[in-house]
C-alpha cells in the first residue's frame, strides 16, 4: 500500500473544496435567469425547472469536471511517459485528429449511423494519437514522438481549416468548436464517455507504482525489472483514451492537459511523498477539473450567460493556463531540462555544405518561375515576357500584377520565418522552439489584428508596425519573465508557449467580438494567407531579412558556440547573453515582419531549420543559408499548390505549409532517430 | 564509390528536367495586347457605394461578377445574368430554390478568397461585392473592373438596406427601373400575403426563426433577432418576432442554447431552414427534454421550410420565404 502523506492529502482536499464551490457557482449560471433559489427549490423537490437543470446546467458542470479530470490525468501521464514536460493531449495530435474527423465528415456530408458527432471526435482523436505512436514508436528518443505529434497536430488542424473554407455553411459551428466549449445537449455525451474516463484513470492508478520507477529513467526501470515496453503501451493507451474522451465531450479545450500537470508537478515537488504517481495523478486530475470549471465560471460571470456563448471556454482556459505557466515557469530551476536538440544533426545526410545549398537555391529559383506561371490561370513564359515589357493583355496583366506580390510574400516570409526559427533554436537549445511556439508570431498577429481593427484600411508599414510592436512586446515579455541572465531552455519555451496560447486566444476573441462574420480575416490571422497581398505589404519583411543577413555574417560563429551549452561559450570568451539577446531581437524582427506579410504561419520556423540541420549539420555558416532557402521553398510551394490544386477555389498558404511540410518533416525526424 | 557521382547525376537530371520544363513553358496564352484605347466614358454613371466611395461605372455593363450570393440575386432581379459567381455549387444548395440561378456563370472560387485570375479572365465590366468580405482584394479587383460594394446588412434598418442595395445595383447597371418595379412587385406581394394572413386569422402570430448547428455533438442555436432581415420581412406580413434577445449590429443574429429557448412564448412557432439531411431540430434535439418540453414543440409548432431559400437574399428569396411560412402555417388538411 502506498501511504498518502498529509501534504498530498491537504492539497487534494483544498482542490476538492475549490471544485465543489466553483461547481455550485457554475450551476447558477446560464442563458436563463434560473439561479440559486430555483436550484435549492429543485433540490427540495420542486420539479418546475427540472428540465433546464437536468438537461442543461448539470450536463455542463458534468462536462467541465469530466473533461478537466481526464485532461489533467492524461497530461500528467503523458509527461512522465515521454519524459518531456511539453507532452500533452495537444502535442500528441489527439485534439487535431478530433477536429479533422468532424470537419471532413461535414465536408463530405457523411454521418456515421449510431455514432454522433462526439463519437466521430473520439475516433478521430484516437486514430491520430495512434498514428503518432505508430510512427514514433521504438525509435529511441521520446522527444521525437512529441515532434511527430506536434507536426501531425498542425497538419490535422490545417485539414480542419480546409473543411471550414470549403464548406462554410455546413461547418458554421466548427470554428467555435475548435477552440473548445462546454455546451452540452443533455447528459448523453458525458454519460457515454464517463466510463472511458473512469477506466482510463483507474488504469493509470494501477500503473502508478511502475510509473514512479519509469520516472527515474528507462535504464533504472529495466534494471528494477519493470517491463518498460508494456508499461509504456498501457500508459499511452489509457492517457490517449482519456484525452480523446475529453475532446469528444467539449472540443479541444486548450492548455488544461499541459497546465494542470505542470502546476501539480511543481507543487508536489515540495511536498514529501506527494510526487508518487498514485498521489500526483489524482491531484493533476482535480487540478484540471478546477481549471476547466473555474474558467467557465469566470467566463460566464464576466460576460453573462448569453454574452459568453460566442466566446468558447477554451479561450479562457488558454488565458488562465497561460498565466499559471508563466508564473510557475519562473520557479522551475532547470530541474527538468528538455532534451538537447543535438538529437537532430548528430549525423548529417550530406557531408559537405555547398552542394545542398546550391541545389536548394536552384530549386527555389525554378519553383519561383513555376509559381509565377501556375495558378488558377496557367501562364507561359511568353506571357511573363510580355508583362515585363508592358505589352500584356488585361487578363494576363492583372493576373501577374496580383500573383507576383503573392510569390514574393511567400518566399520572403518563408525565408524570414526559417531564419527566425534557426536563431531561436540556437539560443533556446530546444528542438521544439520556433517563433510560433515562443509567442512572437502570436504577439505579432495580435498586434496586426489590433491595428487592422482600429484602422480599417491599414496596409503595409502600418500593419507591419503593429505586428512588430506585438511581436517585440511578446518577445520582451518572454525575456522579462524568464530573466535576462537565465535563458534556461525549459523556462524560455514554457513561457513562450504560454504567451503564444494567450495571444492566439486574444486574437480569436478580438475577431469574434469585432467582426464575427469575416472568415477571411480569421483565416489570415489564425492560419496565414498571401491572398490580396501587394508589394507594399512585403517591403518590411524584405528590410528585416537584409538587416538580419548583415548581422548574421558577423555573428554566425558565436551562434555555433551558443547552441552547445551554457559553459562552453563562456570558457571560450563569448559573451553569451549578448549573443542571445541580439539573436532573439533579430528573430523577433524577422518573425513579426513575416507575420505582417502573410499572417500567422505555424510550421515553417520549426521545420526549415530542422531540415537544414539534418542535411548539413549545425554549423550556422551553412545551416542558416540552407534553412532560409528551404523555408522560402516550403512556403512558396505551399502557396502555389494552394492557389492551383482546387482552382478557382484556393487554400491559404498557412494551411498548405503544414500539409506539404509534414510528411517530409516526419521522415526527417525518423531518419535522424535511426542514425543514432 | 565516392559520393559525388549520384549527386552530380541527380544534378544533371535536374538540370535536364528544368530545361525541358522551361522549353515547354515558352510561348504565350494570349496575344500581346494592342493597347486598348481609352474608351470615351461620356455616358458613365457614378454611384456611391457602401464604402462611401464614388464608383464610376461605364454605361451599358453586361459582364458582371458577383462575389456574394445576395449580389447574384440583385443582379438577376435587374435583368443581368452574372458571368461569374463565387461558389456556384453552394448557391445552388443554399439559395437556388428561392432565386434560381440563371444562365451558366463561371465559378470564381470561394466567397472567402475568390480567384483574381478567374475574375480577370472573364474581363468583366463590373464586380459586385458585399461589405465585410474580400476587403483585402479590393485593390486587386479594382485593377480589373470597377468594384461596387453593397452594404449587405445593417441591423438598424434591415429591409431598407436590402432594398437600397437592390436600387444601388440597378443604378449602377442601368436597371434602376427594373429594380423599382421589382420592389413594387415585392411590396405588392407582401401586401397580398398580409391580406391572406389576416384572412386566415394568423395575423399577430409569433414566429421565431433560428438556425441550428451541430458540431461534435454540441448544439448551437442562432435566433434571428430584431434587426435581422427575416423578422423585418415577416413583420411586414402581419407576424411578430417571437425572439426578444439581442442580435449583432450587422446581421441581427443572436446566439443562444437550448436552455435559452425556454424564453420563447408559449404560442410561438419555431421556423428554420437547413439543407439536406442535417437537421438539428429533428435529430439532435429529439431526445432533449428541454426541447421536447417547450410549449411550441409540444403543440407541434415547429416548421422546417423548404431547402434553398437564401435567408440573407433579395426580393425573390424573401417573397419565397414568406410563401413558405404561410404554406407551413396553413392547417394541414
Amino acid at each position: 500500500m502506498t501511504r498518502v502523506r498529509p501534504g498530498g492529502l491537504a492539497l487534494g482536499a483544498a482542490l476538492l473544496v475549490a471544485l465543489v464551490a466553483l461547481s455550485a457557482w457554475h450551476a447558477t449560471q446560464g442563458t436563463t435567469q434560473l439561479g440559486a433559489a430555483e436550484l435549492l427549490a429543485w433540490l427540495g423537490g420542486d420539479q418546475g425547472n427540472a428540465s433546464v437543470i437536468v438537461e442543461s446546467r448539470l450536463p455542463r458542470i458534468a462536462a467541465a469536471i469530466v473533461v478537466g479530470l481526464a485532461l489533467g490525468a492524461a497530461g500528467y501521464a503523458m509527461q512522465t511517459l515521454t519524459g518531456n514536460p511539453l507532452a500533452s493531449p495537444d502535442t500528441l495530435a489527439v485534439n487535431g485528429g478530433a477536429g479533422a474527423a468532424i470537419g471532413i465528415a461535414a465536408l463530405l456530408g457523411v454521418s456515421l449511423p449510431g455514432l454522433g458527432g462526439a463519437g466521430l471526435a473520439f475516433a478521430g482523436g484516437l486514430a491520430a494519437a495512434l498514428a503518432v505512436v505508430a510512427i514514433g514508436r521504438g525509435r529511441g528518443s521520446t522527444t521525437q514522438m512529441v515532434l511527430v505529434g506536434t507536426a501531425l497536430a498542425l497538419a490535422l488542424q490545417s485539414v480542419t481549416t480546409v473543411a471550414i473554407i470549403l464548406a462554410e455553411e455546413e461547418n458554421a459551428g466548427l470554428f467555435a468548436w475548435a477552440v473548445g466549449r462546454l455546451s452540452q445537449n443533455g447528459i448523453g455525451t458525458v454519460a457515454q464517455l464517463l466510463p472511458v474516463v473512469l477506466v482510463g484513470i483507474a488504469v493509470l492508478l494501477l500503473l502508478a507504482r511502475r510509473l514512479d520507477v519509469l520516472a527515474l529513467g528507462e535504464e533504472a526501470a529495466t534494471t528494477l525489472g519493470v517491463g518498460v515496453g508494456r508499461l509504456r503501451l498501457g500508459t499511452l493507451v489509457a492517457s490517449v483514451a482519456l484525452a480523446a474522451a475529453a475532446v469528444a465531450i467539449a472540443g479541444p479545450i486548450g492548455f488544461v492537459g499541459l497546465a494542470a500537470p505542470i502546476v501539480v508537478r511543481l507543487l508536489v515537488a515540495r511536498i514529501p511523498g506527494a510526487a508518487r504517481h498514485s498521489t500526483a495523478i489524482p491531484l493533476a486530475a482535480l487540478a484540471g477539473a478546477v481549471l476547466v470549471v473555474g474558467a467557465d465560471v469566470l467566463l460566464r460571470a464576466v460576460l453573462g450567460g448569453t454574452g459568453s456563448l460566442d466566446v468558447p471556454t477554451g479561450v479562457v482556459t488558454s488565458l488562465v493556463g497561460a498565466v499559471c505557466i508563466v508564473v510557475l515557469a519562473r520557479t522551475v530551476a532547470g530541474a527538468a531540462e528538455t532534451e538537447s536538440m543535438s538529437v537532430l544533426g548528430a549525423r548529417t545526410l550530406s557531408r559537405r555544405g555547398w552542394p545542398p545549398i546550391a541545389v536548394a537555391a536552384l530549386v527555389l529559383v525554378a519553383l519561383t518561375v513555376g509559381a509565377v506561371l501556375l495558378g488558377d490561370r496557367m501562364l507561359l513564359l511568353g506571357d511573363v515576357a510580355n508583362w515585363l515589357a508592358g505589352r500584356a493583355g488585361d487578363a494576363v496583366r492583372v493576373t501577374l500584377d496580383t500573383r507576383t506580390p503573392r510569390v514574393a510574400a511567400a518566399v520572403l516570409a518563408g525565408v524570414a520565418l526559417a531564419l527566425s526559427g534557426a536563431l531561436v533554436q540556437a539560443v533556446a537549445r530546444n528542438a521544439l522552439a520556433d517563433p510560433y511556439l515562443l509567442g512572437v508570431a502570436g504577439g505579432a498577429g495580435l498586434g496586426a489584428v489590433g491595428v487592422i481593427t482600429l484602422v480599417p484600411v491599414a496596409v503595409g508599414w502600418l500593419v507591419a508596425a503593429g505586428a512588430l510592436a506585438g511581436g517585440a512586446l511578446a518577445g520582451a515579455l518572454v525575456l522579462a519573465l524568464v530573466g535576462w541572465r537565465r535563458l534556461g531552455s525549459l523556462r524560455l519555451v514554457l513561457t513562450g508557449i504560454a504567451l503564444s496560447a494567450a495571444a492566439a486566444a486574444l486574437t480569436s476573441l478580438l475577431i469574434v467580438v469585432t467582426d464575427p462574420w469575416n472568415r477571411g480575416k480569421a483565416i489570415v490571422w489564425l492560419a496565414g494567407s498571401t491572398y490580396g497581398r501587394g508589394f507594399e505589404d512585403v517591403l518590411p519583411v524584405a528590410t528585416a531579412i537584409v538587416v538580419a543577413l548583415v548581422a548574421l555574417v558577423w555573428m554566425h560563429r558565436d551562434l555555433d558556440l551558443a547552441q552547445l551549452d551554457e559553459a562552453t561559450p563562456r570558457l571560450l570568451g563569448v559573451r553569451l547573453s549578448a549573443v542571445q539577446v541580439v539573436a532573439l531581437a533579430l528573430s523577433v524582427a524577422l518573425a513579426s515582419t513575416a507575420v505582417a506579410a502573410i499572417g500567422v504561419v505555424a510550421f515553417v520556423g520549426l521545420v526549415a531549420p530542422h531540415a537544414a540541420r539534418a542535411i548539413v549539420g549545425a554549423r550556422h555558416r551553412v545551416l542558416l543559408p540552407l534553412a532560409a532557402l528551404l523555408g522560402g521553398t516550403l512556403t512558396l510551394l505551399a502557396d502555389t499548390l494552394g492557389r492551383t490544386l482546387i482552382a478557382p477555389a484556393q487554400l491559404p498558404a498557412g494551411v498548405m505549409t503544414a500539409l506539404v511540410g509534414i510528411p517530409y518533416f516526419i521522415w526527417l525526424v525518423l531518419q535522424a532517430g535511426r542514425a543514432r | 564509390m565516392s559520393q559525388r557521382t549520384p549527386l552530380s547525376r541527380s544534378l544533371l537530371a535536374g538540370a535536364a528536367v528544368l530545361t525541358a520544363l522551361t522549353l515547354a513553358a515558352c510561348g504565350t496564352t494570349e496575344s500581346a495586347a494592342e493597347t486598348t484605347p481609352a474608351e470615351p466614358e461620356a455616358s458613365a454613371v457614378t454611384v456611391t457605394d457602401a464604402r462611401g466611395e464614388a464608383v464610376e461605372i461605364p454605361a451599358g455593363v453586361e459582364d458582371v461578377v458577383a462575389l456574394e450570393w445576395v449580389a447574384v440575386e440583385h443582379l438577376q432581379t435587374v435583368g443581368i445574368e452574372p458571368v461569374g459567381v463565387a461558389d456556384v455549387a453552394g448557391y445552388e444548395d443554399w439559395a437556388g430554390v428561392g432565386a434560381p440561378l440563371e444562365g451558366e456563370p463561371t465559378d470564381v472560387g470561394t466567397r472567402t478568397e475568390p480567384s483574381i485570375d478567374a475574375i480577370a479572365g472573364l474581363a468583366p465590366d463590373l464586380i459586385v461585392a458585399v461589405a465585410g468580405r474580400d476587403d483585402a482584394a479590393y485593390a486587386d479587383l479594382e485593377a480589373i473592373a470597377p468594384v461596387l460594394v453593397l452594404q449587405g446588412a445593417d441591423a438598424s434598418a434591415p429591409l431598407e438596406t436590402m432594398l437600397d442595395d437592390l436600387r444601388l445595383v440597378g443604378e449602377a447597371t442601368g436597371g434602376l427601373e427594373a429594380a423599382e418595379s421589382a420592389i413594387a412587385d415585392f411590396e405588392a406581394h407582401v401586401a397580398e400575403v398580409a391580406a391572406e394572413v389576416e384572412e386566415a386569422g394568423l395575423a399577430g402570430t409569433s414566429l421565431a426563426h433560428m438556425d441550428g448547428y451541430e458540431t461534435g455533438g454540441q448544439v448551437e442555436i442562432r435566433p434571428y433577432a430584431d434587426g435581422a432581415l427575416l423578422p423585418a420581412v415577416f413583420e411586414e406580413a402581419g407576424f411578430v418576432n417571437g425572439w426578444t434577445g439581442e442580435g449583432d449590429p450587422q446581421y441581427g443574429l443572436g446566439a443562444t442554447d437550448v436552455e435559452g429557448l425556454t424564453a420563447l412564448g408559449d404560442d410561438t412557432h419555431i421556423i428554420y431552414m437547413t439543407v439536406g439531411e442535417r437537421d438539428v431540430f429533428r435529430d439532435q434535439l429529439a431526445s432533449n427534454e428541454i426541447w421536447t418540453g417547450l410549449p411550441s414543440v409540444q403543440a407541434g409548432n415547429v416548421h422546417r421550410l423548404p431547402d434553398g431559400i437564401w435567408l440573407f437574399g433579395g426580393v425573390d428569396s424573401m417573397a419565397a420565404y414568406l410563401d413558405a411560412i404561410v404554406a407551413s402555417l396553413a392547417p394541414t388538411p
